[in-house]
């Protein structure tokens, strides 16, 4: 989660005005606010601009970061509620129904497309996720944050995580599953 | 839900599969570019707000303290204004000799006969 330390060095240096500092955080965190993002959002653009809210609005609230805690959690909360509020914001969009073929079943893959077909289904299968438990397992088994950490980024209890992300991990690990079936 | 000591460490092998799947497909540095490009715009739109926030404190305070100060002078003025001895001079016009009686009037208005007076003349 890179160092607590350098970080909250670089959050003081950014409070006192230092420019560069605060782009040093962003360079830090920028994949995995955008991967947290993408979690919430599933659109990769919707999901730029909300990490980019989020760091925005970190880098304003600040001088509020204790420093006695790590400050990945404290961004990615930031983050998290910048990509919720963004799909609360957006023009109703109809939720398109997923094509059976990109969450189970369908036709054998192509040998030359199975990566990307496999990011298919997996984001297609994130999509079927309700938010908090594609997010959490995303914090947890991509960005390696603890429960307690995503019960803190996500205003959940430490419990409500777990489940979260063991439900999350049986839909997903049945799709890995059955992709590894097919391209055998 | 049986949790197995697994559930408690990430899971390798799902963990890079769903970052790849999430991982952003464009330069890593045109994002940073672009977030850094609008932190000036960042830090002077959170300032206006709070500036706004105290301007919006700021003018319903001036506008209260305004009213209390003329409530204060008109209930002021209410009290210490001097009370009529009689009837008589409560009717009078402010100058002249009810005024001059008023100020002269070495005790003070027996009620009994004010009312009486006014029933008689009735």
């Amino acid at each position: 989660m890179g160092s607590s330390e350098d970080d909250a060095a670089l959050v003081a240096r950014t409070v006192a005005g230092d420019r560069a500092a605060f782009g040093v955080l962003v360079e830090r965190y920028t994949g995995q606010a955008r991967r947290v993002a993408r979690a919430v959002l599933g659109d990769p653009d919707d999901a730029d601009d909300a990490a980019q809210d989020g760091f925005l609005s970190a880098l304003v609230k600040l001088a509020q970061y204790d420093a006695r805690r790590p400050f990945g959690p404290w961004l990615m909360r930031i983050v998290a509620n910048a990509a919720t509020d963004r799909r609360r914001r957006r023009t109703v969009r109809r939720a398109e129904p997923l094509d059976p073929s990109l969450v189970g079943g369908g036709p054998r893959p192509d040998a030359i497309a199975v990566r990307s077909e496999l990011g298919e289904r997996l984001r297609a299968a994130l999509k079927e996720l309700p938010e908090r438990r594609r997010t959490a397992v995303v914090l947890f088994d991509v960005e390696g944050y603890s429960h307690a950490e995503i019960a803190g980024i996500l205003g959940i209890p430490e419990g409500t995580v777990r489940s979260e992300v063991f439900h999350a991990r049986r839909r997903l690990r049945t799709l890995l599953a059955d992709w590894k079936e097919q391209v055998r | 839900m049986n949790e197995l000591p697994s559930d408690f460490r990430p899971d390798a092998e799902l963990g890079a599969t769903l970052r790849s799947a999430l991982e952003p497909k464009d330069d890593h540095a045109a994002f940073v570019a672009r977030v850094m490009a609008r932190y000036d715009q960042a830090l002077a739109r959170a300032m206006i707000p709070t500036l706004d926030v105290l301007a919006s404190w700021f003018r319903p305070g001036i506008a209260a303290a305004a009213a209390a100060l003329i409530a204060g002078f008109l209930l002021g003025r209410a009290v210490l204004a001097p009370a009529p001895t009689s009837f008589d001079a409560a009717l009078a016009p402010v100058e002249g000799p009810g005024l001059a009686a008023l100020v002269t009037a070495p005790d003070p208005p027996d009620a009994s006969v004010v009312f009486t007076s006014l029933v008689e003349q009735r």
